[in-house]
C-alpha cells in the first residue's frame, strides 16, 4: 500500500471495478442441511426464546414447514465449512496462528492492497422467503457495490460493500444482502 | 417471549419497543462465535483484537444483528414476519465489561392489500452512546380483520 498521503491510491484499482460481479463460481451449497440443534445453539448466546426457532409444532401452526432459521442466522447457515476432509488447517502451534483457510475472510479479489485487518460493519438485507430445518442454503454472488477508502481510528483502509444472495436448493432467493467490510492496515 | 400476539391495527406510530439489555462477557462472545460460526480472532482473542486496533475482543455483527432480531421479534410476535433490515451499521466496538441495550420505536405503519407493515427504527447503545445503527426493521403483522 502506498504510504503517506497516497495511501488511498492503492484502492483505485478496486474502485474502478465498482459494479463488477466477482463471483463466477457455480452455486455451492453449505456442507450441511439446516439442523434443529444448530439453530438451538444459535439462540443460546442471544437467550432468544422464540418457539418458531425451536418448536416444530409452533412453527407449523404459524405456516412454516418446520423449525425456522432466524433471519439473522441465514449467513451462518449458508456459510462454507471451516474444514473439508483432507485439508490441514492448523500447521503451527504458534499461540495466535490462524487457520490456513477460513470462509469468513470476506471477499478478496487480488486487486486490493495488502491489509491484515478486517471486520464487517454494515448489513442491509431484504428477506424474500424463510429457511427451515432440512433446507440447504448457498450464498452466491459478489457484486462490488462500493469501495470507499477511509482512515479510521483503527487504521487506513477501505469500506467495501458487496451484494450477494442466499438461495435454497430450489434456487429461490431467500435473502439479498449488502454487506460492508472495513479492510485495513492497523496502526 | 410473551405469547400474546400483537396486531397491526393496534400498533401506534411512535410506540417504543421494549428495550433489551445484553451484558457482554468473554464467555458470551465465545459462545456466540461458536454458535454463529464467525471465528474471526478479533471476536475471541484479546491479543489479536488489540493488534487490530480494538481495545478488546468485540461482538461480531451476527450477534449484534441477532440482538435486533430478538428485540423486533418480541414486538411483532410469532405471526409477524421480518421483511427487511436496513441501516445496520456498527459504529463502535461492543466489548466485554459493558452492556449493549437494543432500543426501537415504531417509525411508520402502512397497509398494502391484506398485509400490514410496520417500520421499526432500531439502534443499539453501549457506554459510548449509539453503537449500532440507527437503522430499521420492516415487518408485517397480522390484521385483526381483513378489509
Amino acid at each position: 500500500m502506498p504510504e503517506g498521503d497516497d495511501w488511498a491510491a492503492g484502492w483505485q484499482r478496486l474502485q474502478q471495478e465498482v459494479g463488477r460481479e466477482f463471483d463466477e463460481r457455480p452455486v455451492t451449497f453449505s456442507a450441511d442441511r439446516v439442523e434443529a440443534g444448530a439453530i438451538r445453539r444459535y439462540l443460546e448466546p442471544l437467550e432468544f426464546d422464540c418457539p418458531l426457532h425451536y418448536d416444530r409444532d409452533v412453527a407449523i401452526a404459524h405456516g412454516y414447514a418446520h423449525i425456522v432459521v432466524p433471519t439473522s442466522a441465514l449467513p451462518t447457515f449458508a456459510m462454507a465449512p471451516m474444514w473439508r476432509p483432507g485439508e490441514v488447517l492448523f500447521g503451527s502451534d504458534d499461540r495466535d496462528a490462524q487457520p490456513t483457510s477460513t470462509p469468513i475472510t470476506g471477499i478478496l479479489t487480488g486487486l486490493e492492497p495488502a491489509t491484515s485487518g478486517y471486520f464487517a460493519t454494515n448489513y442491509d438485507v431484504e428477506y424474500f422467503d424463510s429457511a427451515v430445518v432440512g433446507d440447504r442454503l448457498a450464498r452466491h454472488g459478489a457484486k462490488l457495490v462500493a469501495c470507499e477508502p477511509k482512515e479510521t481510528k483503527v487504521g487506513r483502509g477501505a469500506f467495501l460493500t458487496w451484494q450477494s444472495q442466499i438461495v435454497n436448493e430450489r434456487l429461490d432467493v431467500v435473502a439479498r444482502l449488502q454487506t460492508t467490510f472495513f479492510r485495513y492496515k492497523p496502526r | 417471549m410473551a405469547n400474546e400476539q400483537r396486531f397491526w391495527d393496534d400498533v401506534q406510530q411512535g410506540q417504543d419497543i421494549a428495550p433489551l439489555a445484553f451484558p457482554l462477557t468473554v464467555y458470551r462472545l465465545v459462545m456466540a462465535a461458536g454458535a454463529n460460526r464467525d471465528f474471526n480472532a478479533i471476536h475471541h482473542n484479546p491479543e489479536v483484537a488489540r493488534a487490530s486496533g480494538a481495545s478488546d475482543i468485540y461482538a461480531n455483527t451476527l450477534l449484534l444483528q441477532g440482538m435486533w432480531e430478538r428485540a423486533a421479534r418480541g414486538f411483532i410476535g410469532l405471526a409477524g414476519v421480518i421483511r427487511r433490515q436496513s441501516g445496520f451499521r456498527m459504529r463502535s466496538f461492543s466489548v466485554p465489561g459493558e452492556t449493549v441495550v437494543v432500543k426501537g420505536r415504531v417509525q411508520r405503519k402502512w397497509r398494502d392489500g391484506d398485509l400490514g407493515f410496520v417500520e421499526l427504527a432500531m439502534w443499539s447503545e453501549n457506554r459510548s452512546g449509539v453503537s449500532v445503527g440507527p437503522g430499521s426493521i420492516v415487518a408485517t403483522l397480522p390484521l385483526r380483520r381483513r378489509l
